[in-house]
């Protein structure tokens, strides 16, 4: 018996059964003692069936895009399945742990060296060496490359249809010490605040909870990174040029991983901030004047 | 290109991580999620019973392994390329801790190189699967197409191809099942999720509403009351129909070769004579049955009912047979909901 990535999306109900008997079988060995109990089997494999319907693989057919999970071999998929079982059943066995060790702390004497501080420490160095590992460290990163930051400007800018919460935003943003993107953004924006009154705010925290409302939805749609990106491959790409004029073909700009559906959403977000003349055609033409503002998009501080 | 983005990806070396903290600190306050509550310790499997996952956002969710793998090449644009993404794990913590159990197995799937040797127990079939398992697939599948439907809506955006298959995948499974108790809990919530997928929620409101009555065994149910209706409604053989009820109506679905016949009894006086519009909302989940003018939500009767009250009409044709087991549970799960107007 082997099931693929393929079997699982497109033929369910045959290999449903496979599968089913395969996480059980890891899961039984991965639980050690525990693997007799039905209760903590269900568990460990529900979970990762779960996990494999979330990502969008079980019986999807077509309607889910292919994950990268799809382009693994067979190997590669039952690694992946016997790992994820693995963890699972780690954080079952810490459960365990700690529930009978509420019961028995105190009759413990201490100092002795149990399975819960090894399966502790196992986790713990198990994601400890993944990138991000902690939100916090993706807030880091967020706040610091200068593409991404380039992203909350954007949005921030975004603002400006309602003054007043670009101005709460802003002042929230100075008070809290982020002076440094404050003073980007009144460098790159600066017209954005010539109307803005120097007088005390009414109403600050509603203006900033609509703010942030805004700020969430923005930063976790994908047009404007899409924006960012083709943006920076049409300020460096090579294209030949008649005239005065650059063109390129919308398919050339769909490479490394960008496809030409997300190349057209940037390339309209692009034509909206008015970067760009463009409505959809193959062939995208712009002037070296809009090379250079292409250009000041992608980067900071310009 | 891509020196140039890793350098403009760097933060600007003149700044300390220290000096960013601020930023991150208000990042992650404005991207927060509110965590749902985490659920009791279920005591067993069944009981996800119909909630709904909580904490699960599909459109971020699906797109986890591919910024792993991206992340997993090095690649310098893996977090510009996925930013809506990596912008939601900062605030949501269920798709965050969904992030490193995903990357820590693909890790590991890629560190074998694709030639490990597989060691699998034999081929399985489906009878031999636990019910609850089949259940709890039946359950989850209706669960995820409920957060699908959900998200689209908020987002605006069209994912209900992706929600029906769901659904339907969960009628096939569930056909599976052979007791009519875990059928009747595997499907709970299956027509309020097809109703959200099919959009038949907005017709006006039926005469009559009836749903299939989930059988024990094939055509084996409630005995005295059952033969006595069979007798008046000149039922088939047991096991050859599906009864159907709404309140103290009743009806039977039976089949005449490859056609499906609905047969309706005591309909009130407001109704003799008169043709009806028959809708079956959960048939355009499932390809099986060629309907009648091809729309299941709008079937003509062939003939009006009759002075008694009673209606037989056809349906459709299919290659399901009532009389075979599997085939017979699709048919009831589809029948769960059948509405009658007058025309």
């Amino acid at each position: 018996m082997s099931f693929s990535v393929h079997d699982l999306r497109y033929h369910l109900p045959q290999h449903y059964a496979s599968l089913y008997a395969y996480l059980n079988y890891r899961a039984k060995r991965a639980l050690g003692a525990l693997g007799s109990d039905n209760f903590e089997l269900d568990q460990v494999v529900s979970h990762v069936i779960e996990q494999l319907t979330r990502i969008g693989i079980l019986g999807t057919g077509d309607t889910t895009p292919p994950t990268a999970l799809d382009s693994f071999t067979n190997a590669q998929f039952y690694a992946f399945l016997n790992r994820s079982i693995r963890n699972k059943a780690i954080d079952r066995l810490r459960k365990r742990h700690a529930l009978t060790n509420t019961f028995t702390e105190l009759e413990r004497t201490g100092g002795e060296d149990d399975e819960i501080s090894m399966l502790d420490t196992q986790v713990e160095s198990l994601w400890g060496s993944i990138p991000y590992s902690a939100p916090e460290d993706a807030a880091i990163e967020a706040a610091s490359q200068e593409s991404l930051r380039r992203l909350l400007k954007d949005c921030i800018k975004g603002l400006s249809a309602a003054p007043r919460q670009l101005r709460a935003l802003m002042q929230e943003l100075d008070e809290l010490g982020a002076g440094d993107l404050v003073e980007d953004i009144r460098k790159e924006y600066g017209s954005l605040f010539d109307n803005t009154s120097a007088e005390p705010l009414a109403h600050i925290s509603q203006h900033k909870d609509h703010a942030h409302k805004k700020l969430r939805h923005c930063l976790q749609k994908s047009s404007t990174n899409l924006a960012v990106i083709v943006a920076l491959r049409l300020s460096e790409y090579e294209a030949p040029i008649m005239g005065a004029i650059f063109s390129v073909e919308v398919k050339t700009l769909a490479q490394e991983n960008l496809t030409e559906q997300d190349v057209r959403a940037g390339l309209r977000h692009l034509a909206a901030e008015g970067l760009l003349v463009w409505h959809g055609e193959e062939t995208v033409e712009y002037t070296s004047e809009q090379r250079k503002r292409l250009a000041r998009f992608y980067e900071e501080g310009e | 290109m891509n020196d140039h983005m890793q350098n403009e990806g760097q933060p600007n070396p003149g700044h300390s991580r220290q000096s960013y903290i601020p930023l991150a600190r208000w990042l992650q306050e404005v991207l927060a999620i509110p965590t749902p509550p985490s659920p009791p310790e279920r005591t067993s499997l069944l009981e996800t019973g119909g909630h709904p996952i909580e904490g699960y956002h599909p459109q971020f969710y699906s797109q986890i392994p591919d910024f792993v793998a991206a992340l997993l090449k090095d690649d310098a644009q893996a977090t510009l390329r996925y930013a809506p993404l990596f912008y939601h794990l900062i605030g949501c913590s269920t798709c965050h801790t969904a992030y490193l159990e995903i990357y820590d197995a693909m890790r590991a799937a890629l560190a074998t190189g694709g030639e490990a040797q597989i060691v699998a127990p034999s081929s399985q079939a489906m009878a031999l699967t636990p019910p609850r398992m089949l259940v709890y697939l039946c359950q989850l599948q209706i669960n995820s197409a409920r957060a699908v439907l959900r998200q689209s809506r908020h987002d605006h955006v069209d994912r209900d191809a992706w929600a029906r298959t769901l659904l339907r995948q969960a009628i096939t499974i569930s056909a599976y099942i052979q007791q009519s108790s875990l059928r009747v809990r595997a499907l709970q919530d299956l027509v309020e999720v097809a109703t959200l997928a099919l959009g038949t929620g907005d017709a006006e409101p039926a005469a009559h509403s009836y749903s299939s009555v989930v059988t024990p065994g094939a055509g084996v149910r409630k005995g005295v009351k059952v033969r006595r209706r069979a007798e008046m409604l000149d039922r088939p053989m047991d096991g050859e129909a599906i009864d159907l009820e709404s309140g103290s109506l009743e009806g039977l679905l039976t089949q005449d070769g490859e056609m499906l016949e609905l047969r309706l009894h005591d309909l009130d006086e407001s109704l003799r004579g008169r043709y009806l519009l028959i809708s079956i909302p959960l048939g355009a989940l499932l390809e099986p049955v060629r309907w009648l003018g091809k729309d299941p939500h709008a079937i003509r009767s062939q003939v009006p009912v009759d002075a008694q009250g009673n209606l037989k009409t056809p349906l459709g044709t299919t290659d399901l047979r009532l009389t075979n087991r599997e085939d017979r549970h699709m048919l009831e799960a589809m029948f769960k909901k059948l509405d009658i107007r007058p025309l």
